[in-house]
């Protein structure tokens, strides 16, 4: 019996060290949200970070009912290093840094083309940071100012751009979402380099962080996707806009819904094709020791608008539709093609699929990858079906003239 | 040390001594027979009640001799008492020479019931206060007792724990032989046997042991005797104190016997091969031995069809974790791993403890103590008060809390949840159970998030899993795992499927129901009629 | 030895929940890089093969545990000395997993909380555990076996909706050919987590049918080892070469990138879950082999007496075996496989057997003369 009360005594003593202190224990209200992070080249140290920090009780339908402010505050704060600017903040913010919500990091063209790659490990290594936040590249505007910008359809801005960003992908496929470990993933490889989307501040940028930019129905600064950012070697080398972007997104099989223009009878974009279905399926084959791709694109869609006189209640007629859409999805993937063959730089992962396919090739053209990939012969080849019109037959343009 | 503690143990020892109640004292071994003289015995009964007014003594004349009669009022049923007087104890002086006066004087106290004779003074008590008269005739040391047992109780009503949607609405009541009919009645089989004792020094309570004789393990039912045999304690004031004195184990919050009030559920206990402890005196009878998956069956389960009482049955374990674990997971998400909350909730979260003074633990126990403390009062209030007032006080203090500021509403919000998946819970034992674990978890994940709370439930685990009722381990069937015993667990087979008792207690008969008991359309035969109804 | 019987089915439950702790959790056969699924499958075979070793060990003794019958082999003194050597090699072993599972929690959630604390409190259940016997942790193990298998479903079924799998990532095949995934094999898999079944000899006694002895660890093996090598394969598919070499613990990083519906993501919680249970039962297991064998050994009444003091060795050691992770991790893959694992897990017992074999044999050629 006083064996047992002994050992529990013991016992209690070993467990007391508990209820010292909880070490990792922080209350809600102790935390700042850091909803998205913006790093711009500093003036004085290597970056310049921006945070953007909720404000919960602007954000939610507060029961208190007090007067709607602004639901995010931005504060800024620089170092040599990533944590060092991070520390650095503590000395403005009231709050320790939470990051385990951050869904957006905005990084400026000048860290973009040199830089970048010293932010990476800091954001893969840490546990706290989600690996599927988002990476965007500021075009023409400081990161701070992307980060700092009101909008005025979601309470908080990041909502806007990640949740734009998705939308995009899924309604026209010039921007995909993109997050640090797949950057990351085209980094490290040497098959494959990788892109970021581009954002752009259009509009009066100064106006963009202030809340009388929300009073207007027509925002004066508004936050747009814009490109792709074209990496090589780590280092930002080029964009890629409209359409081509768009090629390109398609050849990595990104590409859900879009809408392509074809002419007709002389009239230019008269009928549009609204996809709703694409596959990409690219394969590899070895001819006289030289690799070449080939592209075969699959897609499904309707006649979303014809505005001119066709009968599209005649199946050759749809079957030539057909034929036209396909010639110019073509020519606008060769198109994008073409661009990143001039920039040297392997967006597609072709490399990595010769290295699946045959890997003693891949061996040897491993070294001037960039190189071979210039001059790299590309095939496409597009099946295209419309399947329907809507709930019109004819257009009335058809019976216009009568 | 040890001079101390062996100086408590004396007077521990002295004092238990002391407090040894009389009838402990030796007895002379002549103080024990009744005495001839009906007189004497009448004087020394009253001594011993100390003239208490409601034993009741009737002087009579048996032929030539005098006697008297003696009962206790309120424990007997008078009225065939003075019937008996009046109709059947005149005797013509003649006879009484030639016969046997006793013997002849038993002959007639026949008629009122069974009757004994005895010669020992304890019986005599015994006797008295079961609700037995007792005939004394002078001359004669023997004394004739004859049960007529009377006294007012509770008729059958309904339940007022356990109810049941569809099923028979009756329960049991405080008198013991109500109840064992009331099971007798369902089973009609001689094999159940009754085995009474009395337990409890001065409260001589009456205890029934019910089995069916051939399907109960014998090992069981003998253990469960020898149990109740080894109880020596003062008084038996209700079911739950035999359990407490039988239980397998005293140091854990898991009930390893059950109770019911309701036959039907304690007459389905029995065929599967439990045994039934009928207390006088309560209605809630005790069966043993008990499992863990027992608590989460409902009598209502067996009356409704399978798909239905599955569903139900899930829900309810689903509801036991949310109500042992429900505020705990409130406390590690929001104090440890706030990466776990989607954004927005978060951030709603956040916003409603801005104002919020206290960290969550505190919150959240303040609130807990708060319900408990609602709860016990609406037990306490009369019944058509006490339900109101125990709704209504939750959701007004509850809002003035949260208006006040003290509490955030998600606070309120995650209380009433596990609160009213606590009620869920069919048997109050579990509940209580889960009561008190969901303290120990809440302090635990305040200490260490989600790795506390898996500890915790971990060392539950571990607990019960080494639990034993009557030597079957209390986690069957799920541990061991036995594919045969899965009828029951979670998922409730179909009556018609249900072919087998549980295996783990009853080692007799094994087979409950028939081949090819599953319902469909009437058979057809081969060489059938044709369509035009030629045979 | 406990007046313990354990059925056939629950022997497979543990030794399926054995091998699955901490297998899944580390990056096993990352040397072997895409191909470490191979490896995997290698080394469940070679692990098949060692415990027919230990089987017929079984056999020649079907009563007895490790330490006793290696006494009749090798001789009292011999064997004692056999035997402590392999009672501090088990403790080592939990040692190893306690320190594991304390690295990993406070790696990833629990960054600020000191290692002992999370180390003393597992240790507590699991001193609380062993203090209760094995026939309540096989019974644990039979519950938890559903809540894991749950777990992993669930999960699988996440990740798959999640659109996470790349199946070409597990091309190409055997791009180094293989010499590197032999080379794994012999180093890592064959031993971890396979060969550890040898602390099973200590634990073989307690089953109740013998004849059953087979499929029961044999089929617990396939199982584990076919469910660890289809995590490998995800992990792999998941997260691509690179980033599955760089990742401390793969399987994290794979369910950290689940995200659906917008608000099912971030479930690090629920591999932690996942972790404890498994890093239970493998520490349990090696810890009452231990308790086992000592009270075995030394002539013990019951094994209860020991629990805690071993714990309490058990939990110390873990703090004080490596001073940071580098060196943990590189003592398990440089140090410990080849001067430890292999003898102990193979050489000792293949040399035991044989021994045994002939000492049989004598036996018998000396009955048949009688």
């Amino acid at each position: 019996m006083m064996k047992k009360i002994f050992v529990i005594a013991i016992l209690f003593l070993l467990l007391m060290p508990m209820l010292s202190a909880c070490w990792n224990q922080k209350e809600l209200t102790d935390l700042a949200f850091v909803m998205a992070l913006g790093v711009d080249k500093g003036e004085h140290k290597k970056f310049d970070v921006t945070f953007q920090i909720v404000i919960p009780g602007n954000v939610s339908s507060g029961q208190n009912g007090e007067g709607q402010g602004l639901p995010i505050a931005v504060y800024t704060s620089s170092g040599d290093t990533l944590t060092e600017a991070a520390r650095k903040a503590t000395k403005k913010i009231s709050r320790r840094l939470y990051y385990a919500h951050t869904n957006l990091i905005a990084v400026s063209e000048d860290i973009a083309k040199d830089g970048i790659l010293d932010l990476m490990d800091a954001l893969d290594r840490d546990p706290e940071f989600r690996t599927t936040t988002e990476l965007v590249v500021t075009r023409n505007t400081p990161a701070e100012v992307l980060v700092s910008a009101l909008a005025n359809l979601d309470k908080l801005p990041v909502n806007k751009i990640t949740k734009e960003i998705k939308s995009t992908e899924m309604m026209l496929g010039e921007n995909m979402s993109i997050n640090i470990d797949e950057f990351l993933a085209g980094l490290v490889s040497n098959g494959k380099e990788p892109i970021l989307n581009g954002f752009i501040v259009k509009g009066d940028v100064e106006k963009a962080s202030e809340s009388e930019d929300l009073q207007h129905t027509k925002a004066v600064a508004i936050l747009a996707a814009d490109g792709l950012a074209v990496f090589k070697k780590g280092r930002l080398t080029g964009w890629i806009d409209h359409e081509k972007a768009r090629g390109v997104i398609w050849i990595l099989d990104k590409v859900k819904s879009t809408s392509v223009n074809v002419d007709w009878n002389g009239r230019k974009d008269a009928i549009t094709m609204a996809l709703l279905r694409s596959k990409t399926k690219v394969s590899v084959e070895i001819k006289n020791g030289k690799p070449i791709i080939h592209i075969v694109i699959k897609d499904e869609g309707w006649i979303s608008e014809a505005n001119t006189v066709v009968d599209l209640m005649s199946p050759s007629e749809i079957e030539k539709i057909d034929r036209l859409v396909e010639e110019e999805i073509k020519q606008q993937i060769l198109a994008s093609v073409k661009a990143a063959q001039k920039m040297k730089s392997d967006i597609f992962g072709f490399g990595e699929r010769i290295h699946r396919k045959d890997p003693k090739l891949w061996k040897k053209l491993k070294r001037n990858w960039h190189d071979h990939f210039a001059d790299l012969e590309v095939n496409v080849k597009v099946d295209s079906y419309i399947r329907r019109e809507g709930i019109r037959t004819k257009p009335f343009w058809s019976d216009l003239n009568k | 040390m040890s001079i101390l503690s062996s100086m408590l143990k004396k007077k521990q020892k002295k004092r238990q001594n002391d407090n040894y109640r009389q009838k402990q004292d030796p007895q002379k071994p002549e103080d024990l027979l009744i005495l001839s003289d009906y007189k004497d015995n009448m004087a020394r009964i009253k001594g011993e009640f100390g003239n208490s007014t409601d034993i009741v003594f009737r002087e009579f004349k048996f032929g030539r001799k005098k006697g008297i009669c003696v009962n206790v009022d309120g424990l007997t049923n008078q009225e065939l008492i003075s019937e008996f007087f009046m109709e059947s104890l005149s005797v013509s002086d003649r006879d009484d020479n030639l016969q046997d006066s006793f013997q002849l004087l038993a002959d007639k106290v026949v008629n009122l019931g069974n009757i004994q004779l005895i010669t020992d003074w304890n019986q005599v008590y015994d006797a008295l206060l079961s609700g037995n008269t007792l005939f004394f005739l002078d001359g004669y040391n023997h004394a004739i007792n004859v049960e007529t047992k009377g006294w007012e109780q509770r008729s059958i009503t309904e339940p007022s724990t356990q109810l049941a949607i569809r099923g028979p609405k009756d329960a049991f009541t405080e008198t013991l032989r109500t109840n064992t009919a009331l099971i007798r009645r369902r089973i009609k089989s001689p094999n159940l046997w009754l085995e009474s004792m009395k337990i409890g020094k001065v409260s001589q309570t009456d205890i029934g042991i019910m089995y069916l004789k051939g399907i109960a393990n014998e090992k069981i039912v003998l253990e469960v005797k020898e149990r109740l045999k080894g109880i020596d304690i003062d008084s038996i004031q209700g079911s739950g104190y035999v359990e407490q004195l039988i239980e397998d184990q005293a140091w854990t919050t898991f009930p390893t016997t059950y109770h019911s009030e309701r036959p039907d559920v304690v007459t389905s206990h029995i065929l599967e091969g439990r045994i039934a402890l009928i207390v006088d005196g309560t209605p809630f009878v005790v069966t043993a031995p008990a499992i863990f998956i027992q608590f989460f069956q409902a009598p209502d389960d067996y009356y409704s069809r399978f798909d239905i009482s599955t569903g139900i049955r899930i829900l309810r374990i689903l509801s036991f974790f949310i109500a042992v674990i429900g505020p705990a997971v409130y406390i590690a998400a929001t104090t440890f791993h706030q990466e776990m909350i989607p954004t927005t909730m978060a951030i709603a979260i956040a916003a409603q403890r801005e104002n919020v003074p206290f960290p969550a633990f505190v919150e959240a126990l303040v609130m807990e103590i708060l319900f408990e403390i609602l709860r016990e009062a609406g037990l306490r209030l009369p019944r058509a008060v006490g339900q109101a007032v125990s709704i209504v006080g939750a959701l007004v203090i509850g809002q003035a809390a949260v208006q006040a500021g003290f509490v955030s509403p998600v606070m309120v919000i995650v209380v009433s949840i596990t609160a009213i998946a606590n009620f869920s819970t069919p048997s109050f034992a579990m509940a209580i159970a889960a009561r008190l674990i969901r303290f120990i978890l809440m302090g635990l994940a305040t200490v260490l998030g989600f790795y506390g709370i898996m500890l915790g439930l971990m060392f539950m685990a571990i607990h019960l899993c080494s639990l034993r009722s009557f030597g079957i381990p209390y986690m069957m069937p799920l541990a061991p795992f036995n594919p045969r015993n899965q009828q029951d667990v979670f998922v409730r087979f179909p009556v018609w499927a249900m072919k087998n008792r549980p295996t783990f207690i009853s080692k007799g008969n094994m087979v409950r129901t028939g081949e090819n008991q599953k319902p469909g359309p009437p058979k057809q035969e081969e060489n059938n009629q044709t369509s035009n109804g030629e045979s | 030895m406990e007046k313990a019987k354990i059925k056939a089915s629950q022997m497979f439950i543990l030794v399926v929940l054995f091998e699955m702790g901490s297998a899944i959790l580390v990056g096993l056969g990352v040397s072997a890089k895409q191909d470490a699924w191979i490896s995997m499958l290698l080394g469940l075979a070679g692990g098949l093969l060692f415990f027919l070793v230990y089987y017929q060990l079984y056999k020649y003794y079907p009563t007895l545990p490790f330490t006793s019958y290696v006494q009749r082999i090798a001789g009292k003194w011999m064997g004692r000395l056999l035997g402590l050597l392999y009672i501090i090699y088990f403790i080592y072993l939990s040692t190893r997993v306690l320190r594991d599972f304390g690295e990993l929690l406070t790696t990833t959630i629990y960054f600020n909380t000191p290692l002992i604390v999370i180390n003393s409190l597992m240790m507590v259940i699991i001193i609380y555990a062993i203090h209760k016997g094995i026939e309540v942790i096989v019974r644990v193990g039979e519950l938890f076996f559903g809540v894991i298998y749950l777990l992993a479903i669930v999960g699988f079924l996440l990740i798959i909706f999640s659109g996470l799998i790349h199946p070409e990532f597990l091309l190409p095949v055997l791009e180094q050919g293989w010499r590197p995934v032999f080379i794994t094999f012999i180093r890592e898999t064959i031993i971890f987590p396979f060969g550890e079944m040898v602390v099973f000899t200590m634990l073989l006694p307690y089953l109740n049918d013998h004849k059953k002895v087979k499929f029961a660890c044999m089929g617990g093996m396939i199982l584990a080892g076919i469910n660890v090598t289809i995590t490998c394969a995800i992990n792999v598919a998941t997260l691509g070469v690179d980033l599955f070499e760089r990742s401390n613990f793969p399987l994290l990083t794979t369910i950290g990138k689940i995200q659906l519906a917008n608000f099912i993501e971030r479930l690090d919680v629920l591999f932690m879950l996942y972790l404890m249970i498994g890093c239970f039962f493998k520490i349990s297991v090696f810890f009452y082999a231990a308790v086992v064998g000592a009270t075995d050994l030394f002539q013990f009444k019951n094994h209860q007496k020991l629990s805690f003091p071993i714990g309490l060795i058990i939990l110390l050691a873990s703090i004080t075996i490596a001073s940071n992770y580098a060196e943990h991790i590189q003592e398990g893959l440089k140090v410990v496989p080849v001067y430890v694992q292999w003898p102990f897990q193979i050489i000792i017992p293949t040399l035991l057997l044989i021994i045994a074999f002939f000492r049989n044999r004598k036996k018998k050629t000396t009955s048949t003369l009688i």
